[in-house]
Parts: structure tokens; sequence; C-alpha cells
């Protein structure tokens, strides 16, 4: 017992004097650029479990493990990023973890708030290397202090484009889907068209209206918001457009319906959207993740095998899930760098099949 | 974290905001992490904000000259390394993979059910809690390289070895999920495979009723052989022990194939539905909520399995069904490929070990 001290002393010693630290610094570096040679994810999502785990049997708070947990998170952010990716996804809190004791939640959102305003001081910074951020999930069940801070990170770092980090806060992916779907419903719910005189100008209605449909077919997603801020005059409309109509409207999308094709359109039912319209694509840009892309690798630490309600819409058809067991504090370039070599090796082998069948296929 | 290369005392700074005891201010903490700060900026990036843009080209262009001899040999190391992981690694993985399937076909030797329902049951009888509802991803293999299980006949014999294992076990749902839904097609003939495996296993007088069905399509589950001295109660109370009672009431097994377009393509249907709906004003797009999603689907494909069982060798759900994979423990056996008894049983230990947190 006490050899193994003494050891573990002398272990120490040298794993901190300079030229050792400086070593390891180098050959990281070494790693990632080396890394970066081959294909790399461009969406990397990880559920950071284990931080509670390893204060229990590291006998410190479990405060102090989350703390822990965010310097591993740091860590691994700088691989991901430095190697190339382009998103990172990490589940930071769970709705159903508002279940955990008071004196736990309070300090991770402290500590939530603490990290973002220390962020916020270096907007030169974050401006040269950072990412920008993201926080998915649901807003009002934070606290408004901690809103502040939230708003303020992420409107520092909005201008970046380099790549994203995505923080998924209170969070849940059904919560996720539910909100898609409310909002697809909620779009396709308004008239697009409010009920006007029948008119006999040289147009005809019918055509306006397929010329419409398919615009919108084109540009579904994006310009929704406008159909609806244009019609304000619109009766049933009038009361959502504050809240969904915001930041976009200066998009050049917008020429679907101008004012002036408004005389000639008409019936006395108002008219919708065709829901036959709707596919995944619709729901897919209607998710908090959209325009980021597929998610190519999940990665979840501490050795449990499930997903417990993160990112299921994302993960469910291409993406590689890793279960790991280290505990997410632990988690370091050196369990980080098997899994990425085993996703390359794994993209080429796939790869190599898929030219392999092309070749059988002509001949 | 000897291995992260950041030097205790910068750590230490770092970790508690404090520099010699006093609070770390912004441009102390901007100058600590200075050196981890990559060097290199890619041309793409447009500074959005400050007085950089108009120095900064001119510092590159003098730059550039000194530094690309050791880009380039910098470049050229990074591309020799990786090569050598590469390498490295490939070794590895094909030598674990050699491992582990010499040891799985050991395992495989030593853990044989013997088409015998008495071994599975003794196998799975000391398990502290088996899983309601075990879900299987299966692959269809269009080509016959891949030994025995190619092609819809093989396919359905891995479906029906499947369901005997688990009515064997006791558990008394099955959702069996392929992706492109070939068996959804033929369930009729699916039914009489599965049948005939079980009274395989069972024999004729414990054979467990089975009913298959898919979601939208009707249920089939002929009316079972009329049998004078049984009550034929299609119960699913678990383990028919025989030797408890001379007359055990039947088991009943339900299984239920799944495919891809009972994941997106089913939430997109509940959307237009729902959006129809809300245009005829028989709904408001605020009564939407994940309960009503919920028991929609729930009705509509299946609940949440308590247990996802993949035969791959590594995690990958193909378009399984999203909304149910909530909290499934999905378990897989890497390097496995094909469908074997062990991961099976290997699964339903894992399961009954693992603990339910529910975010707490």
């Amino acid at each position: 017992m006490a050899d193994s001290l003494h050891n573990s002393r002398i272990h120490k010693w040298i794993a901190s004097s300079p030229p050792v630290v400086w070593g390891i610094r180098q050959l990281r570096e070494l790693i990632i650029g080396a890394l970066r040679q081959g294909p790399i994810p461009q969406h990397v999502a990880f559920v950071m479990d284990g931080n509670r785990r390893f204060a229990r049997n590291h006998h410190i708070e479990t405060v102090e493990g989350h703390n822990l947990g965010f310097e591993s998170l740091a860590r691994i952010l700088e691989v991901c990023y430095k190697t190339g990716v382009k998103v990172v996804t990490i589940y930071a809190f769970s709705i159903e973890n508002f279940k955990r004791s008071k004196h736990e939640v309070d300090a991770l959102m402290s500590m939530a708030k603490v990290k973002l305003e220390q962020l916020s001081e270096h907007g030169a910074l974050l401006d040269r290397y950072g990412a920008s951020i993201r926080i998915l999930g649901q807003r009002s069940l934070v606290k408004p202090d901690v809103l502040e801070a939230i708003d303020k990170a992420v409107a520092l770092t909005a201008g970046n484009k380099k790549a994203i980090l995505n923080v998924c806060f209170p969070y849940t992916s059904r919560d996720e889907i539910t909100t898609a779907v409310r909002k697809t419903v909620e779009t396709y719910s308004k008239p697009i068209g409010g009920p006007s005189t029948p008119s006999k100008r040289p147009f005809s209605e019918t055509h306006i209206t397929q010329h419409i449909r398919q615009q919108m077919l084109q540009t579904v997603p994006e310009d929704m918001p406008e159909f609806q801020s244009s019609r304000s005059a619109s009766p049933s409309s009038s009361k959502d457009n504050s809240s969904a109509g915001d930041g976009e409207q200066s998009s050049t999308t917008s020429t679907a319906i101008n004012p002036s094709d408004h005389d000639d359109y008409g019936g006395t039912a108002p008219v919708y959207r065709d829901p036959e319209t709707i596919t995944a694509e619709t729901l897919t840009d209607n998710m908090l993740t959209a325009g980021a892309p597929p998610l190519d690798l999940l990665i979840r630490t501490s050795g449990v095998k499930r997903l417990s309600d993160f990112m299921l819409w994302q993960c469910h058809e291409k993406t590689s899930i890793v279960f790991l067991d280290c505990l997410w504090p632990e988690f370091d370039l050196w369990h980080f760098l098997p899994v990425l070599v085993e996703w390359q090796w794994q993209k080429k082998k796939l790869h190599e099949q898929e030219r392999g069948r092309g070749r059988h296929g002509i001949d | 974290m000897a291995s992260t290369g950041i030097s205790p005392r910068e750590a230490a700074v770092l970790r508690r905001g404090k520099l010699d005891g006093k609070p770390l201010s912004a441009e102390e903490r901007e100058k600590l992490l200075k050196p981890y700060l990559p060097e290199d900026l890619p041309p793409s990036t447009s500074p959005s904000r400050g007085a950089s843009p108009t120095r900064r080209p001119k510092n590159r262009r003098a730059s550039t000259s000194r530094r690309r001899r050791p880009g380039l040999i910098r470049h050229g190391l990074h591309v020799l390394i990786y090569a050598i992981i590469s390498f490295l690694f490939s070794v590895f993985f094909r030598f674990r993979h050699a491992f582990r399937h010499v040891r799985n076909k050991i395992v495989a030797l030593l853990k044989y059910h013997h088409r015998t329902p008495e071994f599975i049951q003794r196998d799975t009888r000391h398990l502290e809690r088996l899983p309601k509802h075990l879900s299987v991803i299966l692959q269809f293999y269009e080509g016959d390289e891949d030994q025995g299980s190619a092609g819809l006949e093989g396919l359905v014999n891995d479906v029906g070895e499947i369901a005997a294992w688990t009515a064997a076990a006791g558990i008394p749902f099955l959702s069996v999920y392929e992706r492109t839904g070939k068996l959804k097609n033929y369930i009729q003939q699916t039914h009489t495979s599965i049948s005939s495996t079980l009274e395989a296993y069972f024999g004729p007088r414990r054979t467990p009723t089975l009913s298959v069905r898919a979601p939208h399509l009707q249920s089939y589950s002929p009316p079972p052989t009329p049998d004078p001295q049984d009550d034929t109660s299609p119960t699913s109370n678990g383990h028919p022990s025989p030797k408890t009672s001379p007359k055990p009431p039947r088991q009943h097994l339900t299984v239920l194939l799944l495919s891809a377009e009972d994941g997106r393509d089913t939430l997109v249907d509940l959307t237009k539905t729902l959006s129809e709906m809300a245009q005829n004003g028989a709904l408001q797009p605020e009564q939407i909520d994940a309960k009503l999603i919920d028991s929609e689907l729930c009705e509509a494909v299946s609940g949440e399995p308590d247990l996802l069982v993949l035969f791959q060798p590594s995690v990958c759900l193909k378009g399984y069904p999203p909304w149910q994979l909530r909290l499934t423990e999905i378990f897989h056996l890497p390097d496995n490929k094909g469908v074997n008894y062990q991961v099976f049983l290997r699964a339903l230990h894992a399961y009954a070990k693992m603990e339910m947190r529910l975010g707490r």
C-alpha cells in the first residue's frame, strides 16, 4: 500500500515535470494532426455520463465531479475542433434531471452560468477560434439569470461559422420531436390565402395556387414565417405572428407571395398547404438540430447502453453509436482516439464495399 | 491528469479561477490559454469584429515563406503518423476480431440450447428480471455468401429461432425489426414457420400459442387446435414450469414485425393527420404533446421495448422506430455477426444487471 502510494507520487512528479508536460503536449498535437488526414465525422454527439459515479469513486463531492466533467469536455472539444469536426452536440442536462436533488440542480445551473459568463469575457478570442454556441432545449424551464447568460454567450458567438457547439440544456428527444411536430402542424394549419372576392382578371386561381405550392415545396422550412407575417391581415394568424416571424424576414425567398398577388387570389374557403407535402425532411428541419450535418458518431460514456432520450430522431439511421466503459471525467484523447480510428476504419471498409459493389454492378 | 499535457499549476489556476490567490482576469486567462489555441488560421475565417483584419494579412504574408518548410515537414509527419496509426489499429482490430470470434465460438459451444426449452430456462431462471418486451434487429442478406442466414428463408428461420428462445425464457412479447419489411408481406408463412420451430422446441403438448402481427396489418393468430385437456387460456404469465403442475396453462407469444416505415414515416403520417385535423379545426396545435404522440404511436406501432438486441458487429440502428427507443437498453456483442443463442443469452444477463435511474 505504502509502496504503491510512493510509486504514484513518483509518477505524479515525473508526469508533472515540464519536459514531460511539453512532450505530451506535442504528442497530442501530433496525433490530432495525424487524425486530420483521414475521414473525420462531421457531427459528433456526447452523452456526458459518469460525473457522479466518478465523484463517488474518488470520494469527492458530486459538484466537483461535474466540474471535472466540464474540464473533460473542454479537452475533448479541443480535440474535436482541431481534428475538423464541424458540429459537436452534448447532452448537458435532461428535463428528467430536474428530478435530482435541488442542491445538485442549482449547482449545475450556476456552473453553466459561470462558465458561459467566463466565455463571454473573451469576445475577440472567440471570434478568432471559437465555435458558435447553440442551446437546444426547453427555455421555459431555465431560470431567468441563467437564461440571460445563455443569451449573451449565444449572441456573442453567433457570428462564428467554423464550428458549432450544440448544448442540449434542458432537453429530451421526445420533447424535441413533439415540438417539431407541433411546429409543423402550426405552419400547416395556417391559411396561406385569405378569402377575397372572385375577380375577372386574366389570372387563373388554380394556376397561382399551384405556383405557390411549388414555391413552398422548394422552400418549405425557411420561409414559413414570411407567409405568416405577410398575411397579418388574415384573421386567424394574427395571434401567432409575433412568435413565428422573428428574424428571418429579411431572407430573399419571400417572393413567393407579394402583395400584388393578393387580389388575384382567392376563393371563399381558406386555402391551406397540402399536408401530403410533409416529409421526414420537414420534420428534420423543425428539429432543434436543423441545418446540422447528419449525426455521424454518438458516444456515451460510463458503460450505460441506452440513449436516454437523446438525439433519437438524429441517431436512429446511420449513426455509429459507441458505448464506452470509462467515466466522463476520465474521457480524453486516449479514449477518443481508438473510437475515432475505428470509425475511420469502418468508414473505409464501407467505402471499399460500396466501390466493390459498384464494380460488381458494372460487370 | 498526466496525459493531458497541461501542467498542474495551470490546471489549478484554470480550475479555481485564481492566480496566486487573486481572481483570474479575462486577459490573464487568455494568456494562459494561448499555447493551446490552434496556430494556423484557415483562410476562410472572417473576423467580424475588431481591428485585426487590416493587420493580419500582412503578418501572414511575411511569415508564410518562413513557415512553409516546417509546415510541409509537419504535414508529412502527420501523414506518416496517420499511416502508422491506421496500420497499427487495423492489425489490432483484426486480431481483436479473430480473438472475439474464437471466444464467441467457444462460448457458443459451451452454452448451447440443444433446441430444448429446459436448457434455456435453466440459463435464464436465476435472472432477477426479464424484459417484458424484447426487440431484435435483423438484417436481410441479399446474397448467399453469409452462412445460412441469407435470403428470406434464412430470415424466417432466424425469427423462428429467436421466437423459440424468447418463449422459452418466458418473455411474452417479441418485436422483430427488419429494415426492408420483407417479412411483413409473408405474415402467414412467417407464422407457420415460427409455429413449427416452436413445436420443434416445445413438443406438440406445450407449444405456446402464437400471434404474429405487423403495424397497420391484421394480426394473424389462427385459432389453436382444440385440445381437450387444456383450457387454452392464452395467458402470458411467464414460465410454464412443467414440474409444478401437470397441466400448465399455455404460454402466449406475440411477435410483432417492424420495418423502416414504422419509424420516421409513421411519425410523418401522424403529423399529416394532425395537420389535417388542425386545418379542419378539430385540434389546436397547442394540444399536441408528448403524451398524445406517445399514445398514438403506442397503438399504431408498439410500446417501448425494454431490451434491444443487435446481432451486428457494431451499434447502428438502421432506421429503427426512434420514438420507442427512449430508454431501451441496447445490447450488441462486438464483432459478432449473425443470429446466435449466446448473444441472446448475454443480452438477457446484461439486462438483468443494469440499473435504471430515470434521470435521477
